[in-house]
């Protein structure tokens, strides 16, 4: 009986004991997650929260914060003139900046890849803007479309009437959409192109010998081929293009009127030029409900058109 | 230089137990094999004595002192992957050299030691290389070096010739062995080739699905295998199973097989008669005889020396060895007699082995 | 004709498309060009002449040192050096802690793991944007506003850093490490002797992002650096925007100025961007 009771006695320590291995190890990744837990939960848990909450308060910086529960965003659905047109700016810039880029960096793409020669320069070239400021490339475009500025000197010498984009309600939008292009083409350009160079030259082959013209090549074989990264591509530039900001600030501050007004220059000028920081919160959650519900919407349409291969 | 001593050791994943309370001792300097098919058990076990993966119940002991929670490095041991596990950014130097400096040995010091480990494996002229500028031979030794530099009281070897092709393997083989009567350490060696087994062990550990079926010398495994696993497992060809049941013809005991066929028994084999049995017959033990059964060869592969031919006696199937090149014709019948005083006994429901 | 010549004369015939073929892109990519020179051309000009009408494609006076005057008197100088504080730093945070948290949940067991990593991995799908002004309150209250300090901590914990290395310690081979284990090195010593230096592709794509996302970053700067002298380049940029006599002169050297790390990045490291971008290309959200 003394015996047994001994040996479970020692089974029972070397129990304990035999997890100071693992536990090590968790204590390890403790400390090797600790800063960055430390700053997620300062910089980025706490911010969503806050900004949930803000969303509900009527808070001006100054001045106590009061819950003032759906008032907020009842006041944008029903109350605020500006709020459905700066939706509608978004959505215009967004749907018409997002068809052009993805056909132009396609239509890049596809002829960078023809070429038998310095490709890699031609991404470079068209890439560049990717890496440059967007606020520095918005004001040498701005200069550009400046009333009696390189625009109109182009547009005059070929006899074109154009009003002035940048001051004209109806073009502003337009100027605005032509600076996201040059400036975020290069990004998609580059990655349909290395898609592109990813398809197998085995399929081209096989497409060729079976008769396939080169105009059915492109669409029956290369396109649904790349369609995967057509696809990432597309949901990426939709989520950025929803946020667009720093050309709107530097090129028509909104303007002229609120006619190039979008919810990411709402969300600064609610927030940081009146102050209303509860009001602004809750333009960035339609914002962020906006994003999502085009990302899904995206998702879905996908099944109708992006080929996966397995 | 230390024993290992493995009592009751446990290991589970989750609710999945992969080693079900396994038992050995390794004495000083010995070499031990531990061998099986994969996913035996015997890479975890290996990896619980590096204190790679920690231990759910049990003790291991190296020279007399518990490491169960022990770090790897507080164990006193060196380990030689399969994949050899090179640093691939350091020279061949800085690759022996890692461990001594984490333990703040003097540059002198590194540097003797490094030089001799580098003397015995033959490494002088490859020191200052990368890994990817070597062979596989070559990496291997270096593996091996970094593993002695240290003089660890335990070597541990996790399949460390499976990348390497056949001949090199054989050459290899001998440079280990080489090693070991040099440094005169302990070491275990994991390898699912019975071959390796054979030719390295001093002594040889077969292990199935978590639990170790026998422990022996080389040939006290090959010759009284503990159950029908190890004695099919060890030696190639395989050893020739048929099942039957024991049965008495003219007071002697014989083994009707399930074709019906009558096969002699083993004269000192103590079992009673009806017992479900399988006698095992290793091919080498398999003669040409014009007085035996006849046979009839379905295919002949000359290794050369020796000539594996797979026969029928009957309706059983069996694989016999013979020397040269016998004479025999491929569907043709010929006479074998079954060395029946060399066979073994295994008993059908447990797999044991039934002895004299 | 004979089959020869015919060949011949085929092969002649694709090479002159060839030519045109690539022709016609190089034009195409010479005036995509056009901006980078506008900008060049109109900062080595006078200000008046940057405004003459009708404007000229080049300046009747090259006035090359616009450079050093934009640099000193406006004070890009000043508004580079701010840039690069703030960009080096958020760099340097984000690939020390994206390595150490990176390593943790590629190597270490610890309870909840997999969920923490999701979470991680949900924060990425958060406009930054919406994050502002929250983070504008929190370094308000740490009163950390117009500090260097209050522009570089919110930025530099992203979690994508995190993930990106975590992927590629994964494919770092588990016996290296415990090769290591075994010579007696503890985490850190792996992590700082083993991983890192195997991972410098992915830590250096890691870094290039970072700082160009830095550097080229607009809205949190504005917002925390109040102060003219602490503002970034992108900001100074704007700064003079408003002035009633608007120097475009030199608010395009300046422009020409803050391009040219990117620039420079970018043709220096195309390979390495190509590399990583084609991976994006190869998963293609799948």
């Amino acid at each position: 009986m003394a015996v047994v009771e001994r040996i479970a006695a020692t089974r029972a320590v070397t129990r304990k004991r035999k997890n100071r291995l693992d536990r090590g190890e968790g204590r390890t990744a403790f400390f090797f997650l600790l800063p960055s837990l430390i700053g997620v939960t300062l910089f980025l848990v706490v911010p969503i929260i806050a900004s949930v909450v803000l969303s509900f308060t009527n808070w001006k910086l100054l001045g106590q914060p009061q819950f003032v529960g759906f008032a907020n965003y009842i006041k944008l659905f029903t109350a605020d003139p500006q709020f459905w047109p700066v939706v509608r700016n978004t959505l215009f810039f967004t749907f018409e900046y997002l068809v052009l880029n993805i056909i132009i960096s396609l239509g890049l793409a596809v002829w960078i890849s023809s070429l038998k020669m310095g490709q890699r320069w031609f991404r470079v070239i068209f890439f560049l803007p990717t890496f440059t400021p967007g606020i520095a490339v918005a004001i040498v475009w701005m200069l550009i479309f400046a009333p009696g500025g390189f625009f109109d000197f182009v547009t005059g010498s070929l006899a074109i009437h154009l009003p002035n984009l940048l001051t004209d309600q109806k073009l502003a939008m337009q100027a605005v959409i032509i600076v996201s292009l040059w400036a975020g083409v290069g990004y998609n350009t580059v990655l349909f192109n290395a898609a592109l160079d990813m398809v197998p030259a085995s399929y081209m082959e096989a497409a060729r010998i079976d008769g396939a013209s080169a105009w059915d090549r492109f669409w029956k074989i290369r396109l649904p081929l790349i369609s995967p990264t057509l696809f990432f591509g597309t949901v990426m530039t939709a989520i950025t293009s929803l946020q667009v900001f720093d050309q709107i600030y530097v090129m028509t501050r909104g303007g002229p009127g609120s006619a190039t007004a979008t919810l990411g220059y709402s969300i600064f000028q609610k927030g940081f030029q009146n102050f209303q920081m509860g009001y602004a919160s809750s333009i960035a959650w339609v914002m962020f409900a906006m994003i999502m519900a085009l990302t899904a919407f995206q998702f879905w349409l996908q099944r109708k058109w992006v080929h996966y291969d397995n | 230089m230390a024993n290992v001593t493995i009592t009751d050791v446990v290991k589970n994943y989750g609710h999945l137990e992969v080693l079900h309370g396994v038992s050995a001792s390794v004495a000083d300097g010995e070499f031990v094999v531990l061998v099986g098919p994969s996913g035996c058990g015997k890479s975890t076990l290996l990896r619980m004595i590096a204190g790679l993966e920690s231990i759910s119940d049990g003790d291991i002991e190296i020279g007399d002192r518990v490491v169960n929670d022990l770090e790897p490095k507080e164990r006193d041991i060196a380990m030689v992957f399969q994949s050899y596990a090179l640093y691939p950014h350091m020279t061949v130097r800085a690759n022996m050299a890692f461990s001594l400096k984490l333990a703040r040995r003097s540059k002198d010091e590194i540097e003797q030691m490094v030089n001799r480990a580098a003397e015995i494996l033959d490494l002088s002229t490859l020191l200052d290389r990368y890994p990817r500028q070597l062979s596989g031979g070559q990496r291997q030794r270096v593996a091996m070096g970094r593993a002695i530099v240290r003089n660890p009281q335990v070597f541990l070897f996790d399949e460390p010739l499976s990348n390497l092709d056949a001949k090199l393997r054989v050459q290899m083989r001998g440079e280990i062995k080489a090693l070991h009567q040099r440094l005169g350490a302990t070491m275990i060696y994991v390898t699912h080739d019975q071959m390796e087994a054979m030719t390295m062990g001093d002594r040889i550990v077969v292990m199935r699905a978590g639990v170790i079926e026998q422990i022996g010398t080389p040939l006290e495994i090959y010759d009284t295998p503990a159950n029908s696993f190890v004695a099919s497992f060890i030696g190639s060809p395989s050893v020739n199973l048929i099942d039957g049941v024991v049965q008495t013809q003219n007071n002697q005991l014989v083994l009707q097989a399930d074709d019906g066929a009558i096969w002699p028994l083993p004269s000192n084999v103590n079992v009673k008669a009806g017992t479900p049995v399988q006698l095992g017959i290793r091919p080498e033990h398999i003669y040409l005889d014009p007085a035996g059964l006849p046979a009839e060869a379905f295919m002949i592969e000359p290794t050369g020396a020796d000539t594996h031919v797979q026969l029928r006696v009957g309706k059983q199937l069996l694989i016999g060895v013979f020397r040269d090149r016998p004479d025999i014709a491929l569907n043709a019948t010929f006479h074998v007699r079954p060395d029946v005083s060399r066979a073994h006994v295994f008993d059908r429901v447990s797999g044991k082995r039934i002895g004299a | 004709m004979t089959t020869k010549t015919k060949a011949k004369a085929n092969a002649r015939r694709t090479l002159a498309l060839d030519i045109l073929n690539h022709g016609a892109l190089a034009l195409v990519a010479l005036l995509f060009l056009f901006p980078f020179f506008w900008m060049v051309s109109n900062a080595v000009r006078s200000n008046a002449e940057v405004l003459a009408i009708p404007v000229r494609i080049l300046p009747a006076v090259f006035e090359w040192d616009n450079f050093a005057k934009a640099w000193t008197t406006l004070p890009f100088g000043r508004f580079f050096l701010n840039s690069v504080i703030i960009s080096v730093s958020v760099t340097v945070i984000t690939v020390l802690v994206s390595c150490l948290s990176g390593y943790a949940f590629a190597r270490l067991k610890f309870p909840g793991r997999d969920k923490l990593l999701m979470a991680y991995l949900a924060t990425l799908m958060v406009p930054g944007i919406m994050l502002i002004i929250p983070l504008f309150l929190i370094v308000n209250k740490l009163g950390m506003i117009n500090t260097f300090q209050g522009v570089i901590l919110p930025v530099a914990f992203g979690t994508f850093g995190s993930f990106l290395l975590r992927q590629f310690f994964l494919s770092i081979p588990l016996e290296l490490e415990e090769a290591a284990r075994i010579d007696g090195a503890s985490r850190l010593r792996i992590l700082i002797s083993i991983i890192i230096p195997l991972s410098m592709p992915a830590i250096g794509l890691l870094s290039l992002f970072t700082f160009i996302a830095q550097w080229n970053n607009f809205l949190w700067p504005l917002i925390v650096m109040t102060g003219a002298d602490n503002a970034t380049l992108p900001v100074g940029l704007t700064l003079f925007q408003t002035q009633q006599t608007t120097a475009w002169n030199y608010i395009m050297a300046g422009a020409t100025l803050s391009m040219i790390p990117g620039v420079i990045l970018a043709v220096v490291l195309q390979k390495l961007i190509y590399n990583s971008i084609s991976l994006n290309a190869g998963m293609g959200g799948r």
